[in-house]
């Protein structure tokens, strides 16, 4: 079978596809199909000829170009010489044949390509050379592909191809660049769109054209002129231009106070995230350190219990999990749900919140009520517990981190004004706002916590009035237990889970709650907040998450010189 | 406690005995051959962790202060200590160079300024005393004058321990970061790998223990333990009466600090390393264990009961490696619930009971319930 690769020396061909390169020129787009333009250009006689047919495509460049442009690359089309010399351009199709040959189609319209006495031409793509290409004809690919993307219906392409254009600061970018402008519509392209004019300008001839780039770009904020516009300016101060300097200089300093806003907005962001991290983690403990006063060691514990919690909900809605506490072996069937990814935690959040409080119920039954009059010892028992209930996860679940996968759409982030939201800090303050709520309503707008709150104000007065203290205690420090679950599940969705995931947190949330003082929800709110803020500032100033931390510590132990009790006092006529 | 003539007698004759029996029969058993090396060294160990026992009960039982940063003071003595063993190393390290191996790994080339006094032995014992004494004394300072008590005290020394120890797990904190000082060869040009030196430190370790518990003992008996005591029950009264009750609590937390530094200083040695996870939060709680378990408020509860759970603790995490932890929370519970005295406090809850049971046969033996003592 005569087969051979394009270009082909043909005269006869070439005659064809000068008269249809002719066509091609003539006609607008829409009258010579992308794919027959395309196969013009595969079989086209000299590369000169295939570049100029491929680069006629720039008048209408769309995503079919750059898919049929790609495939060229890629070698997916073949070029068949029929008997009679004429070359088409083929696409293989279906599967191969005992040979390894494919039935072909024609690129131009996609009907099979049929040899003269009405049998389908096949070819074996191991024998024949796929339709080459030259680097000068790749060059002009190129050109179309990066005006197509220009033209790309969706936004975030088209803005990064705008973007993109920008790179080298080329002069014959421009004009694409510039009829793009007169048609953009959406408000982000039309923005890059100036940002890349005005760093193209940069380079013009002209000195007006250069400053008004320098102005544009100030007025842009834009971040990647910044350093563009710095070698601009060194350039400018020894030729001596100083008016191209000053006004650089002033765009420069626009940009960058721009990126301090930025920088500050984001260690805003972060710190109030980090606060909410702390909140959650705290809340439970203001509730049984701060309304109770039981110094909960333990609580740390709680929180890996809701985690572990969420790590087996997970599980059982996807693939199982089997355990091997104490030497024997636990299998839990799977439910294999297809959606259980993203669903398994609305089950989670509450199941974690469940067995963190009955784990509290036992230990406030069978050890902590003994100890109500005693808050140092309870310290010191609890700490007991909590070493026992480490070496119990470590028993069941293993000395190591187990693998909590967080929902997908947690990973994205939102970009408002050049500062990234990431999704997950945003769900962190999110929860924070829901646990302060849900925990506000609880005290405040049920029959318990019109208990809880009249037991921890006087207890004796309480038991006068009929109220059973002993049932109180029980049910508040089996919440505060429930609230530390929650952030063990929260805590499994931004970090590891393991036997001393509490540990990490403990110190944290104890400072918390004493610096907002004890028995105030209001005040460990603000104080989460603010150590959050004050940590990921100095983090930001310092450059070091550590210093950063000893720095806040050694902060609170000053703050409690001034305010001994914390931020907000319960005051009260007792003494000791 | 009022305690009759004769039994305290026989107590000081028990404690003489015991005294002379660490000090004098251990060593000399163990030149002999009876008592091997190891188990030598291992009851150095335990004996340093009894000073520190009897430093926390001197906070903790004698004065109600529940400090959490023993483990930091403890810890702070023994890098002091580690410094000056750093140094005497010499070239005889890893990378043959008179810097510390850890300085060569990080690419310093020049021992730094505040490393060059330790070369002196004099030096480095007086830091072992200074810094953490001075530590306690700014953090003390502060902490009392603001009336920070109770479970407030605990949970701020609780964050100083754990923010030093985020200070010394750094490297640019050039004190070994990680992994701390080891490697030690000499200390006062003895071998410190030869039996005869170890000998000699566990004499010394035994003779500060004998030295601090009688010194406690002198403490606590003076006028000035009895404040001390009174400060524990009621500090409002005491305060009332007259008496600056921050400038005793300073002394005492200052005194205790130094203990603890001074069993560190000797800890060292022994165990040839010293590193940063010595003075986590979890470090002093465990300490704090061992005082509650031996029996909180007298002076040989502490080092009985530090003995005891290291003893336990070497047996049980070689025995039973994965129930260790539940044993030491689980035994910490009960001895929070039930023996508030401890296991020196065990003949008298039998007594008690005793008596009791004596005295209307077969009813009620129980202690009053819960119930009542959580809600009166």
């Amino acid at each position: 079978m005569p087969i051979s690769r394009a270009p082909r020396r043909n005269t006869l061909s070439r005659t064809w596809l000068i008269a249809g390169l002719f066509l091609v020129l003539m006609l607008p787009s829409g009258a010579a199909t992308v794919r027959e333009t395309i196969a013009s250009a595969v079989t086209a006689g000299s590369s000169k000829d295939q570049r100029e047919i491929v680069l006629s495509l720039k008048s209408s460049p769309s995503p079919e170009v750059v898919e049929w442009l790609e495939k060229w690359k890629e070698g997916a089309i073949f070029v068949h010489e029929g008997a009679d010399g004429k070359a088409t351009a083929v696409l293989l199709t279906g599967g191969p044949d005992a040979a390894g040959s494919f039935a072909t189609t024609r690129l131009a319209d996609g009907t099979p390509m049929l040899a003269p006495d009405g049998s389908p031409v096949r070819i074996n793509p191991k024998e024949v050379d796929f339709a080459d290409t030259d680097s000068g004809l790749r060059k002009a690919m190129k050109e179309v592909t990066d005006l197509a993307a220009l033209a790309d219906p969706d936004t975030a392409k088209r803005v990064r191809a705008i973007q993109d254009a920008s790179i080298g600061q080329k002069a014959e970018k421009l004009p694409a660049l510039l009829a793009l402008k007169t048609t953009e519509k959406n408000p982000k392209a039309m923005r890059a769109l100036e940002e890349s004019i005005a760093i193209i300008r940069l380079r013009s001839a002209s000195s007006e054209e250069r400053l008004a780039a320098c102005a544009t770009l100030g007025t842009l904020k834009s971040l990647p002129a910044r350093d563009i516009l710095k070698t601009l300016k060194a350039e400018a101060e020894k030729s001596g231009d100083k008016a191209l300097a000053a006004a650089a200089g002033k765009s420069l300093k626009s940009i960058d106070e721009h990126i301090a806003t930025i920088d500050a907005m984001g260690t805003a962001f972060r710190g109030l995230s980090l606060g909410s991290v702390l909140l959650v983690v705290a809340i439970g403990l203001a509730i049984t350190f701060g309304l109770m006063g039981i110094i909960n060691m333990a609580h740390g514990e709680l929180i890996a219990v809701g985690a572990y919690t969420t790590y087996v909900i997970q599980n059982v809605f996807g693939a199982g999990l089997s355990l091997s506490p104490f030497g024997h072996s636990i299998t839990l069937p799977g439910l294999n749900l297809p959606s259980g990814g993203n669903l398994y935690f609305a089950v989670a959040l509450p199941a974690s919140f469940l067995a963190a409080a009955l784990v509290g119920l036992l230990l406030e039954r069978s050890v902590i009520r003994f100890l109500y009059r005693r808050p140092l010892e309870s310290l010191l028992a609890t700490w007991g517990i909590s070493l026992v209930l480490q070496q119990i996860f470590r028993l069941i679940f293993g000395a190591n981190n187990v693998q909590v996968s967080s929902p997908g759409w947690l990973s994205g982030n939102w970009t408002v004004n050049d500062v990234v939201f990431g999704w997950n800090r945003v769900f962190v303050i999110g929860f924070a706002v829901l646990i302060i709520v849900a925990t506000w309503l609880v005290l405040n707008k049920t029959p318990l916590g019109l208990l809880i709150r009249a037991v921890m104000q006087n207890r004796n007065m309480a038991a006068c009035m009929g109220i059973r203290t002993e049932r109180v205690n029980m049910l508040t420090f089996s919440f505060g237990c429930g609230l530390a679950g929650l952030a063990g599940a929260f805590l499994s969705q931004i970090g590891n889970v393991g036997p001393s995931l509490g540990q990490n947190y403990i110190v944290d949330a104890f400072m918390t709650v004493v610096v907002g003082g004890v028995g105030n929800i209001l005040g460990t709110v603000i104080s989460a907040l603010g150590i959050g803020l004050a940590d990921q500032t100095l983090q930001q100033y310092l450059g070091n998450p550590v210093t950063g931390k000893i720095l806040v510590l050694g902060a609170i132990i000053l703050f409690l010189q001034w305010k001994p009790a914390g931020l907000f006092v319960t005051r009260s006529r007792s003494l000791d | 406690m009022p305690t009759s003539p004769v039994s305290s007698r026989i107590h000081g004759a028990l404690l003489a005995s015991a005294a002379v029996f660490l000090v004098v029969v251990m060593p000399a058993l163990n030149a002999m051959g009876v008592i091997e090396d190891f188990t030598l060294n291992l009851w150095g160990k335990y004996l340093c962790y009894g000073v520190m026992a009897v430093a926390i009960d001197l906070l903790w039982g004698y004065t109600g202060l529940l400090c959490l940063g023993q483990a930091l003071f403890f810890s702070l003595g023994g890098y002091m200590m580690g410094m000056h063993l750093m140094l005497m190393i010499g070239k005889l390290g890893q990378y043959k160079s008179d810097l510390p191996d850890f300085m060569v790994f990080l690419g310093h080339s020049k021992l730094p300024a505040f490393w060059e006094p330790f070369y002196s032995f004099p030096f480095a014992l007086a830091m072992v005393f200074l810094v953490p004494g001075l530590l306690a004394l700014v953090f003390g300072y502060l902490a009392f004058r603001s009336r920070i008590k109770g479970v407030y005290f605990s949970i701020l020394t609780q964050a100083l321990t754990y923010g030093a120890a985020l200070l010394f797990f750094r490297n640019d904190m050039l004190m070994g970061g990680n992994n701390g000082f080891t490697d030690f060869r000499t200390v006062l040009g003895a071998n410190l790998r030869d039996p005869a030196t170890q000998r000699v430190l566990y004499i010394c370790t035994a003779v500060l223990l004998v030295a601090v518990v009688a010194g406690c003992k002198w403490l606590t008996q003076s006028r000035f333990g009895l404040i001390q005591r009174a400060i524990r029950d009621s500090e409002n009264r005491v305060l009332f009466s007259g008496y600056a009750t921050a400038n005793f609590k300073l002394f005492i937390f200052v005194a205790s600090a130094m203990i603890a530094a001074s069993a560190g200083a000797l800890y060292v040695p022994q165990v040839g390393i010293i590193n940063p996870s010595e003075m986590t939060p979890d470090k002093s709680l465990e300490a704090v264990v061992w005082v509650a378990l031996g029996g909180r408020g007298t002076l040989v509860g502490p080092v009985i009961g530090a003995v005891s759970v290291n003893a336990l603790k070497s047996w049980a995490t070689r025995a039973y490696p994965d129930l260790w932890l539940i044993i030491l929370g689980g035994s910490f519970v009960l001895v929070v619930m039930f023996m508030p005295k401890g296991i020196v406090g065990i003949p008298g809850q039998i007594g008690a009971l005793a008596k009791r049971l004596r005295r209307n046969p077969g009813t009620e033996t129980e202690t009053p319930s819960p119930t009542q003592a959580t809600d009166p």
